[in-house]
């Protein structure tokens, strides 16, 4: 590794060139402007990087925008950041608001904001308390669901995957209706056309087949079709058109 | 496409008949143990569903089950599949000694030749390709192909899918007369082997893609400080 590796930071507004950095920090409005390598960026105004970055960890609570691809150890999103390529991140917590073009590869995904990506989410771990679009597939060994706004993915794959009622639903009727006023009439879903797994769990969801082990369909559930090769339970409220045991 | 003559396996039988659950073909996946261009999509009666191929995934999965024990699921990635390491960087001066650099490839790719600066992997692709059918073409129909590859790989799995479906770069002519006034047009494709055009075209080119991936990866990616586990011993 090159051992004069140098910091940089923007505090107004400026430019730096993309390179080898030990630590950037953009707190004004800032822009690399090219590919970067660093051990650690932190963007707390408006900061772009017109490049790829390659950085141990990222921390982002202004706005940030990534026009090419993003490859981290650890990146922790609060305000709003955008990726215009792909995010390799080993440990990706987002409590605000992140949009990946491409597909998000990770170990550890946290969501308690909002994530967006226009291709596959994977993951070992992938847990959501927010809401998220994802285009293509959400896979993870273990994906927890804890539905806090709407949640949807093309399809959902993996070894146990559950999927919960959030917080808010359970304190009564009168809060799930004012939530459903000021949401312009969405509550709280999950809403997926297939959803495979060995140990599958879920509330809330709209699918149209859910194929699994161990299947449990619970409250609030609309699921065309299942099929189980274990066992099959489902709440008296949901509505399963089709189960077939395999 | 050649996938659609071969038998094909639903996963629920490939599950059953292999004793894998759900849990590890998805990890599989995401390993790139099995590619993306084996999982084919189908709609049946009972809604979507996916089919493999069904001898290779099969074998595949065989192979995964002997060697896991063995070794970590990352390792095997790149030891049973011909994946490509997409980080891979190309040297520049490699490409000179490749004889792939003349003036009019330079120029398409705009490229600064005092500037030295590594290729990625897809670059080397591009240049490599165009560099092949550098002596029959015209060159903006080496422009034509660069673009029309460069297209093909915004794809994330094109080089996955570039030995798995022995994808070809095509270079066509057409000639068009009428009325006493006639054009030739360019067509450029990236295609498997099986493709079949109309009878008025006249097949120009064709570039294996496999081929020079396959040249990219065991004659460029040597380079000191590059992590391919290609082994260096060409110290000649």
């Amino acid at each position: 590794m090159n051992d004069k590796r140098n910091s940089a930071s923007i505090s107004g507004a400026g430019t730096i060139s993309g390179g080898t950095y030990s630590r950037v920090s953009i707190s004004g409005a800032g822009k690399v402007t090219g590919d970067i390598v660093a051990d650690e960026l932190r963007i707390s105004g408006a900061g772009k990087v017109a490049g790829r970055a390659e950085v141990q960890e990222i921390v982002t609570s202004g706005s940030a925008a990534f026009a090419s691809d993003v490859i981290a150890d650890e990146m922790r999103v609060s305000g709003s950041a955008r990726v215009d390529g792909q995010a390799r991140v080993k440990e990706l917590k987002c409590s605000g608001t992140f949009k990946v073009e491409k597909g998000v590869a990770a170990e550890y995904v946290k969501v308690s904001g909002s994530l967006r990506a226009g291709e596959d989410v994977e993951a070992e771990i992938f847990k959501a308390s927010g809401g998220f679009r994802i285009e293509g597939l959400l896979t993870a060994d273990k994906i927890e669901i804890k539905l806090g706004g709407r949640c949807y993915a093309k399809e959902i794959g993996g070894e146990r995957i559950d999927v919960r009622r959030g917080g808010w639903r359970e304190k009564g009727i009168l809060l799930d209706g004012l939530v459903k006023l000021f949401a312009g009439g969405g509550t709280a879903a999950l809403e997926t056309k297939q959803i495979e797994g060995d140990e599958v769990s879920l509330e809330d969801t709209e699918a149209e087949v859910v194929r699994g082990k161990k299947v449990e369909i619970g409250p609030g559930c609309r699921i065309g079709r299942v099929e189980y090769s274990e066992s099959l339970k489902v709440a008296s409220d949901a509505v399963v058109k089709e189960r077939v045991k395999v | 496409m050649n996938i659609d003559e071969e038998k094909l396996i639903s996963k629920k039988e490939v599950l059953e008949e292999t004793g894998i659950s759900y849990g590890q073909l998805y990890r599989w996946k995401r390993k790139g143990l099995i590619p993306e261009s084996w999982f084919v999509r189908r709609s049946t009666f009972t809604g979507q569903e996916t089919f493999f191929p069904r001898d290779k995934i099969i074998e595949r999965i065989e192979q995964i089950k002997e060697m896991k024990g063995k070794r970590p699921l990352d390792d095997l990635a790149e030891m049973i599949t011909e994946k490509v390491n997409e980080k891979l960087q190309i040297a520049f001066d490699r490409l000179q000694e490749l004889d792939w650099l003349d003036e009019s490839i330079l120029r398409v790719f705009d490229i600064d030749k005092e500037e030295k600066r590594p290729l990625s992997i897809k670059e080397a692709l591009c240049l490599g390709a165009v560099s092949c059918v550098r002596g029959s073409t015209r060159g903006e129909e080496r422009d034509l192909l660069k673009r029309t590859l460069e297209v093909a790989l915004e794809r994330n799995d094109l080089l996955d899918r570039i030995p798995d479906e022995a994808l070809r770069l095509y270079l066509l002519r057409k000639r068009l007369s009428g009325g006493g006034i006639s054009a030739e047009v360019s067509l450029a494709a990236v295609t498997g082997p099986g493709a079949i055009f109309d009878p008025d075209i006249q097949l120009v080119e064709t570039v294996d893609l496999g081929e020079v991936l396959e040249r990219i990866k065991l004659d460029l990616g040597k380079e000191p400080g590059t992590k391919s586990d290609t082994e260096d011993e060409d110290e000649r």
